[in-house]
């Protein structure tokens, strides 16, 4: 119709490279503009292509233009780099005061310092840490000040008095403990010694409002944040963005007197009656495991209590109750060890809060040993009896 | 030994019904088998407490191995806490044993605290077993911590403890026993109704926090902080001898605290 007839031998032409006793034609060379541009789809797709994701995504209405963002973009995650930030002259001070076994933080421990954020940054406040043992950590956990108390051994009398202390000394807006067993303790010790205001097991919270579970979990009771807080697990995400300071400052406090307690003695869990729910480290066994005598033997060496795939169970070869995944159980361990496990969608459902993976497996690219911390690719029957053989040697020793 | 066990009005969990505590009950059980350790010697006792308008479904108590169930009588919206402090200090006992919380009130945990406080007594959370200590008047209270440990610990009597979900469960409940029990109901002096501080409304239950994931984030996002490693791209060991496959897992369990040997 109006659209001009295409003349193949002027289009030929006009790629003619002049010179030369020969005519030159150069076909790759886009010609010169004549009329109505040509589409290309190939180089359209390419500035609609959104980099950075591990999948190929295509972004057509280009609402960033490509090419502008990507520049900017690569210098964006640079700077989203965890960044230092110093609060010199606090409004006020929140305090925190996690369990921290052992001197590491647990993932309770650090909803805790989400949560002492939230508060703090609200309206310019430092979080203030109390510990038992100062560490490395707190600062980039999100603390401005760290406290040390001065507790040994089990007495949480005498950390609740210390802390008293503290209440009474500072100005504290908030105190938050992490609501278990020995967070639980301190904060009701605390709530009975001061007559502070306490809110137990606080379920939500933000600066402006708190919420919990009352009368057998069926009214939601909700007020303006009390100052002290015990808070719930997987109630606030923990802090993450920016690093603080976490200096140490010192504070003096009474001298701790001797309480009733008369002898405290640690009693870790028993590995072979612990529910898997409740393990604190897992070892499992799959399809890739056939000499189970040596997984259970390893499982009781290491300590660790036995899980298995659902292959393994459906097979008999291991008990029901030692299913791992969604139709087995989700675990709450802190460390998995995965011997010939493929890591089907069903499987990883249960490994998913598990905060450290090891994946022994002989397949490079099963979806274990891409979930793993550790990967290993290499054949568990071989590994089971050298890792068995190396405890049995340090034992020895 | 004379031991009190508090006994607070509940709720059951899933009908609403009005019902004992299930771990008050566990309690009762610890109390029992502690007094009938102590071989028929005289004023070794259990008594049950219970502070509030009505007994209702407490009697029932008697039925799971109580002899003796004070009730002390309040207004209904009266604070427990100054009948029982009363109670307690009058009662002369050596131990007391309260549940972790309770299930039907406000649910805190709070009470056994402030009585603690105001008896200047020791007080001890979350036991899972009771045994007489070595020393006579000590107790050894086996304390429950997450994750299947426990704690030992040895107190001086008189102490108040309070009892975890995780100890043996209550003793079975028998008709004789019920028709055994006595109940004697104490009229408590008037004490000021607590004044309720916060806003009420119907629960709802609030989505947990799912791994790593923030929020708003996509679909795939969500699925790979899910099925990913937490710290980022682990180390990668391709087909490494036995022994050194060994040697790293090992090393990898220890730089996480593990004990294991
Ligand atoms: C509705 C539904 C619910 C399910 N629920 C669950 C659940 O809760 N839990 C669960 O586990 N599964 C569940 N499954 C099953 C799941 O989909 C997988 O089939 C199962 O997890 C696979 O188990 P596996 O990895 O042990 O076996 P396989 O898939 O057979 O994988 C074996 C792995 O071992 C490796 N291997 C082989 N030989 C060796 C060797 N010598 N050394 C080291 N590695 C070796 C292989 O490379 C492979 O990766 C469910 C499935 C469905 C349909
Ligand atoms: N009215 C009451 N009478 C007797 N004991 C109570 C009463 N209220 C609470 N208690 C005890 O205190 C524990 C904790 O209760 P609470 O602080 O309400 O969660 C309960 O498990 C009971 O043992």
């Amino acid at each position: 119709m109006s659209r001009p007839r295409k003349d193949p031998r002027a289009a030929r032409a006009a790629h003619l490279v002049p010179g030369g006793a020969r005519p030159r034609f150069d076909l790759a060379a886009l010609p010169a503009a004549s009329g109505r541009p040509r589409r290309d789809p190939r180089a359209e797709e390419r500035l609609a292509l959104v980099p950075g994701t591990l999948r190929r995504r295509l972004d057509r209405a280009q609402r960033a233009p490509a090419l502008a963002a990507a520049a900017p973009a690569s210098a964006e995650t640079v700077d989203a780099a965890p960044r230092l930030r110093v609060i010199a002259e606090p409004a006020y001070l929140v305090a925190l005061v996690p369990d921290a076994p052992g001197g590491r933080l647990s993932a309770h421990d650090r909803q805790l310092f989400g949560a002492a954020r939230l508060l703090a940054d609200a309206g310019g406040g430092a979080v203030l840490a109390f510990v038992e043992q100062p560490g490395e950590e707190f600062g980039p956990a999100g603390a401005d000040r760290v406290l040390a108390l001065p507790v040994s051994g089990y007495d949480p009398e005498a950390k609740a008095l210390a802390l008293n202390a503290a209440l009474a000394a500072l100005d504290l807006r908030h105190v938050l403990f992490p609501e278990t067993a020995d967070g639980g303790d301190l904060a009701r010790r605390l709530a009975a010694l001061s007559g502070e205001p306490f809110f137990a097991g606080a379920e939500s919270l933000s600066p402006k409002a708190v919420t919990r579970a009352a009368r057998g979990r069926r009214v939601e009771q909700r007020r303006a944040p009390p100052r002290l807080i015990s808070l719930a697990p997987d109630a606030v995400a923990p802090h993450a963005g920016t690093l603080h300071e976490g200096l140490p400052v010192a504070l003096a406090f009474p001298q701790p007197t001797g309480g009733a307690i008369v002898s405290a003695e640690f009693i870790p869990a028993d590995p072979a009656k612990v529910s898997l729910a409740e393990a604190d480290f897992v070892v499992s066994a799959g399809n890739g495991v056939s000499d189970l005598e040596a997984f259970r033997a390893l499982a009781a060496a290491l300590r660790a209590t036995p899980g298995a795939s659902r292959m393994l169970c459906d097979a008999g070869l291991m008990p029901r109750a030692a299913q791992v995944g969604a139709s087995g159980t989700v675990l709450d361990a802190r460390v998995y060890l995965a011997l010939g496990i493929a890591g089907a969608p069903q499987h990883l459902q249960g490994v998913a809060k598990c905060e450290h993976v090891i994946a022994v497996n002989t397949d490079l690219h099963a979806a274990m040993i891409e979930r793993a911390g550790l990967a290993i690719v290499a054949d568990a029957q071989k590994v089971m009896p050298a890792l068995l053989a190396l405890l049995q040697q340090e034992r020895a020793s | 030994m004379r031991i009190a066990v508090l006994l607070s009005a509940g709720r059951h969990s899933v009908s609403g019904r009005p019902a004992p505590v299930p771990v008050e009950l566990q309690a009762l059980r610890l109390a029992v088998d502690l007094a009938n350790q102590c071989g028929g010697q005289s004023g070794c006792d259990v008594t049950g407490l219970h502070a509030g308008p009505e007994l209702g479904p407490l009697a029932d108590t008697l039925g799971h191995g109580l002899g003796h169930l004070v009730h002390l009588r309040t207004e209904g919206a009266a604070d427990p806490a100054p009948a029982l402090a009363a109670a307690l200090e009058a009662g002369g006992y050596d131990l007391i044993l309260a549940g972790r919380a309770g299930q039907g009130g406000e649910d805190a945990g709070l009470l056994p605290y402030t009585l603690a406080r105001g008896l200047a007594w020791p007080i001890l959370a979350d036991a899972a077993g009771l045994a007489p200590g070595e020393a006579p008047g000590t107790l050894s209270v086996e304390q429950a911590l997450g994750r299947g440990a426990r704690r030992r610990l040895v107190v001086r009597l008189p102490a108040l403890v309070t009892v975890h979900p995780a100890a043996p469960p209550p003793l079975p409940f028998a008709f004789a026993g019920l028709r055994r029990g006595r109940v004697e109901m104490r009229e408590a002096p008037p004490a000021p109704a607590v004044a309720p501080e916060v806003e009420e409304r119907a629960y709802r239950p609030r989505p947990k926090l799912i791994a790593k994931a923030a929020a708003g984030a996509s679909a795939l996002e969500r699925l790979r902080a899910a099925t990913e490693a937490a710290s980022g791209g682990g180390r990668l060991l391709v087909d490494p001898a036995p022994d050194e496959a060994a040697r790293e897992i090992l090393a990898h369990l220890r730089a996480l605290g593990l004990p294991t040997r």
